[in-house]
């Protein structure tokens, strides 16, 4: 880094700025008008049937990124939001989408004529029953998992997993390993709407809460759990309730997605691909914030599907290796290393160190005096 | 005596799953490295075995000398393998948090995983090996050779590791690490060096487990993850980084899954083991023969 690149290294200071500059005032808008955001792009995305988006590809396509980034948002509520990074996020959307398949197909007698003979109502009457279910066996396996910190709980979720996987193969009521087919359920666009409303509502409880004394202390768990237990916390009612949160819209997203695959086994339903996917979306947007497991959601599943379609098979190791390559070179995500250079930003101007003189002038003083959620939780 | 033949078949197969739990706890003990694609290694393991001999002899049938060679060159390669992902990509991540070690070894079976399913496609493969008899019957209790010959090997190859760990140089180097990865490096411990030779033995070994599983049962691209959790299982039992305490723990998970298989129904194995898992992991996290996992978070 000496002399003989002087010019080069101008530049990038120069450039270094620039991107700090742009950072900040990026993040300060975004917290002024996060609210104003959220409700400008639910509109957007509620206007885009009304506009011309026709029921067909493009709207499963838009309908998956919805539900992807719900996926990615509830795993970063745990895994990047409390600092337990889960590894059987999936179990609770197979929960939630055997729930509505069975309600829905072989137990609409029990519900009043009147909503078993609207596909929509059904389905939303069987949602209720899927998220209460998901949110329910989240308590009871949180109360075991949540137990173990670390590489325990990332295997004992991925156990858990395969276990609820396997007894769900081997079930009556689930129809074993051929699964359900199921038809009749309601329209495209009925399901665009309902997907784009979980995410909505899953990324205003989110941001609410992450402004609330409950995600500070979520984010105290994932910073230093035995600081916070010396502080007084029970840190064991927040983390089951963070774990059941995601829960209940991991199960939601499920219940909603078997009625719109039509179709539902124990192999889709426990996606093992899912799992890596919506880890890899959480890491890639940001853990640890909200809008960045929503970006990471819609930008990875359209690149998933544009691999599968150009080279049919290989999307996995593509994935694989975006993990790999995520977290060595930059593990905050993107929205993560945007908040780092707004913090810098702020560093500079209340007198830290200047930056003119060293090339690495970014990472020196987050690194010494940042605030303190801007390292995100991959770091933790 | 139908009970007889499953624990015997228990601890048969059970001495490798403590083979292959056995790298996956020195990797964990040594450079603190949870590594999900343990399995990977075990199914490549099988695959060279398999491939080699396909090669050379035009197909996957071997008398039990030559099927022994090609486990050692399944251990060799997969050697060189877990060397070359240690420093090429884990050690990047070593002194990190564990979650990203974690990240970085799922990505990797993921990768692994999916391109040994394009290269070498679904099908189930099995090397036959051929004895004059195929099994013999010992007071009632049914032992094929081959799962004989397995569980000799796996035993043999998980005490040389114990050996070459006890008394080696390169060995008390890797326990050096292991206890301080700094005090060994200021007295001359090349730490790089030892982590991705201790990697290499790590995965050495699960590759010469997988030549063997790929000779009584079979192997197909997508077995590793059921491998990295019942090492997982077994460890956690055993203590981390204890190679006696894998080996136990290997023949107690074996003898409880063909029980299981036995008694109830092979459906419900895995269902089994892992709901062991989250009893033993509630109940006793250091594991029986492990110190104490204080130093875990």
């Amino acid at each position: 880094m000496s002399g003989e690149s002087s010019v080069v290294d101008r530049y990038r200071a120069r450039l270094d700025r620039a991107l700090n500059a742009f950072s900040e005032r990026a993040m300060g808008f975004g917290d002024r008008y996060g609210w104003h955001l959220i409700g400008v792009s639910a509109l957007v995305g509620a206007a885009l049937p009304v506009v011309g988006l026709q029921e067909g590809f493009y709207m499963s396509l838009v309908s998956e990124m919805f539900l992807f980034a719900v996926l990615a948002l509830s795993w970063d509520l745990i895994g990047g939001q409390t600092g337990y990074p889960s590894f059987g996020q999936m179990a609770f959307f197979g929960i939630g989408a055997y729930t509505t398949a069975i309600l829905f197909k072989d137990f609409s007698g029990v519900f009043p004529s009147a909503v078993a003979g609207d596909p929509l109502l059904l389905l939303l009457a069987t949602l209720i029953a899927a998220g209460l279910l998901a949110t329910v066996a989240a308590g009871l396996i949180g109360m075991v998992v949540l137990r173990l910190r670390g590489g325990y709980f990332a295997i004992a979720t991925l156990g858990i997993l395969l276990a609820i996987q396997q007894v769900t193969r081997n079930l009556e009521i689930t129809g074993g390993a051929s699964g359900k087919i199921l038809f009749e359920g309601p329209t495209g666009t009925q399901f665009y709407y309902l997907f784009l409303g979980l995410l909505v509502a899953e990324v205003v409880v989110v941001y609410y809460l992450s402004n609330t004394r409950f995600g500070y202390v979520l984010n105290a768990i994932r910073d230093d759990e035995e600081k916070a237990v010396a502080m007084g916390v029970n840190t064991a009612y927040y983390k089951t309730a963070a774990w059941m949160i995601a829960a209940l819209f991991t199960g939601l997203v499920g219940g909603t997605w078997s009625l719109f695959n039509t179709f539902v086994n124990p192999m889709t339903a426990y996606n093992g691909a899912w799992n890596v996917e919506l880890i890899a979306m959480a890491l890639l947007g940001g853990s640890g914030t909200v809008l960045g497991p929503v970006l990471g959601g819609f930008g990875l599943h359209f690149a998933v599907v544009q691999i599968d379609a150009l080279f049919s098979g290989w999307q996995l190791v593509v994935l694989g290796s975006v993990v790999i390559a995520t977290v060595i070179l930059f593990p905050q995500g993107i929205v993560g290393a945007i908040e780092e250079r707004a913090s810098a930003m702020e560093y500079y101007r209340h007198g830290g160190q200047a930056a003119e003189e060293s090339s690495d002038g970014t990472d020196q003083p987050v690194a010494d005096g940042g605030t303190d959620d801007t390292t995100g939780g991959a770091n933790e | 005596m139908a009970i007889a033949q499953f624990v015997v078949n228990g601890l048969l197969v059970g001495a490798l799953f403590a083979a292959v739990a056995v790298g996956f706890a020195l990797i964990w003990g040594v450079v603190d490295i949870i590594n999900l694609a343990h399995g990977e290694m075990v199914m490549l393991g099988g695959y060279v075995s398999y491939w080699v001999l396909t090669f050379l002899l035009g197909e996957a049938t071997a008398s039990p000398l030559v099927a022994l060679a090609s486990v050692l060159v399944s251990v060799a390669v997969l050697f060189g393998v877990g060397y070359a992902l240690q420093r090429a990509l884990v050690s990047r991540v070593t002194d990190e948090d564990l979650f990203l070690t974690l990240l970085v070894t799922f990505g990797l079976s993921i990768v692994i995983q999916q391109l040994a399913l394009q290269a070498w496609s679904a099908d189930p493969r099995t090397v036959t090996v051929q004895f004059g008899q195929q099994s013999m019957n010992l007071g009632g209790v049914v032992v094929p050779k081959m799962k004989l010959l397995a569980f000799v090997g796996a035993i043999v190859l998980t005490a040389l590791l114990y050996v070459f760990l006890k008394n080696s140089r390169t060995g008390r180097s890797i326990r050096a690490v292991s206890q301080n990865a700094e005090a060994a490096a200021l007295v001359g411990v090349d730490v790089e060096h030892t982590r991705a030779t201790t990697f290499g033995l790590s995965s050495g070994i699960a590759g010469g487990a997988g030549a063997f599983i790929a000779m009584i049962l079979n192997v197909q691209p997508q077995m590793g993850l059921i491998y990295t959790l019942k090492s997982f299982v077994i460890v956690v039992f055993g203590g981390i980084g204890s190679v006696p305490g894998a080996l136990v723990g290997g023949l107690l998970l074996g003898t409880v899954e063909e029980l299981t298989a036995g008694i109830v129904s092979s459906k419900w194995t895995l269902a089994v083991s892992f709901s062991l898992l989250i009893v033993l992991l509630v109940v006793k996290p250091s594991g029986l023969f492990g110190d104490s996992v204080e130093g875990e978070a």
